[in-house]
């Protein structure tokens, strides 16, 4: 703030900015949450909501993201093509078998706010199953927003000395 | 019978190693044979276990609560959970690991959310032919129910009574939280 032209100053306020979520073994409902917030632009101090502020947010992984409980079986995505008997219900492990990116996309619809901006921010999501970003979109990434759950460590993730300090809790008796 | 032939010959090879040495401690459960120098006799030596480092609360009934462990472990702890099973991923009894009972379950659904989530892939049950298990295309965690036996909730109701999906295990809601956040085990 104290060197920048008048300019400069104004683009790099007003200017959109490009964020990368990684999604493994991230529960989508937390992705979800913290890609709204970047959509909609409440991250920045000028944001309004009609001021179309909202930034670009690119999620990789989408095919590893991991679900807490039992949601794989119970949580079930229903669908109406409007004609009758046209009433579809799939379960999550399904829809994610035959898409792996509208879990994710479905949370972040239903999780932004229902105007007229919701269609405009959909098309600033850019979901990606693997890592693999096309070379365009890569280039205009800016930072990467932290994930939102800690992954814990598998135990074969252990080194054996970290194994080894971890004391005995309980010893065999011996008669 | 076989069993008796085989413990005196155990013992036998005992005490060849002792011989004239004196019974200075219990001898460790596992026989290891050492390795002689002129070929043909076999002795066998007795190998003390590593002193176990001391408990801070020496006088509770359970190791938990003698490590002073009570309410603060979870799925995650991965180092203090594998102490607890077997090798193909089964729970030790209770006579054996000495835990008291509520211990002993809040260990055993520990245990099968670890398994659940992944986080221990070398305890895994032995398949008799070379059969490769399928790889869990799914990843998932804090599971209550096993994978097989949950079944979709086709209605969830509406906004004000919705059937819960459960999560997480309610054994373990008085672990210590570092959040001010609410512990709900229904989504």
């Amino acid at each position: 703030m104290a060197s920048y032209t008048k300019a400069a100053q104004q683009w790099a306020t007003f200017a959109r900015a490009w964020y990368l979520l990684d999604a493994k073994m991230q529960p989508p409902g937390k992705i979800a949450a913290a890609t709204v917030i970047r959509l909609e632009g409440r991250h920045k101090p000028i944001y309004h909501a009609l001021s179309d502020c909202g930034d670009h947010v690119v999620i990789i992984n989408t095919r590893h993201i991991a679900f807490s409980g039992n949601k794989w079986e119970q949580k079930v995505y229903s669908s109406h093509t409007g004609y009758p008997g046209g009433f579809k219900q799939v379960t999550a492990t399904q829809l994610h078998l035959k898409d792996p990116t509208a879990i994710v996309k479905l949370a972040v619809y239903r999780m932004l706010p229902k105007n007229l901006q919701r269609r405009t921010m959909m098309q600033r999501l850019h979901l990606f199953p693997e890592d693999v970003i096309p070379e365009d979109i890569e280039k205009n990434l800016l930072q990467e927003i932290p994930q939102p759950r800690a992954v814990p460590r598998r135990l074969d993730e252990y080194t054996p000395e970290e194994i080894a300090a971890f004391p005995r809790v309980w010893t065999p008796f011996l008669p | 019978m076989a069993a008796p032939s085989l413990l005196r010959g155990g013992l036998r090879r005992l005490f060849a190693g002792l011989w004239g040495r004196g019974w200075a401690s219990p001898p460790a459960r596992a026989l290891r044979e050492g390795e002689s120098g002129t070929g043909g006799t076999i002795e066998g030596k007795i190998i003390e276990d590593a002193a176990a480092p001391t408990p801070p609360n020496p006088s509770g009934q359970c190791p938990i609560c003698r490590w002073n462990l009570k309410h603060k472990y979870d799925y995650v702890d991965v180092l203090l959970l594998s102490q607890f099973i077997r090798s193909d991923g089964g729970m030790l009894p209770r006579r054996t690991t000495g835990l008291c009972l509520e211990e002993h379950k809040k260990i055993a659904v520990c245990v099968q959310m670890a398994h659940r989530a992944g986080l221990l892939p070398n305890h895994r049950p032995r398949l008799p032919e070379g059969h490769t298990p399928k790889k869990p295309k799914l990843n998932r965690y804090l599971t209550r129910w096993s994978v097989r036996s949950a079944k979709p909730i086709w209605k969830r109701g509406p906004k004000w009574c919705k059937v819960p999906m459960p999560v997480g295990h309610p054994l373990l809601k008085d672990n210590v939280k570092y959040t001010h956040k609410f512990l709900n085990f229904n989504h």
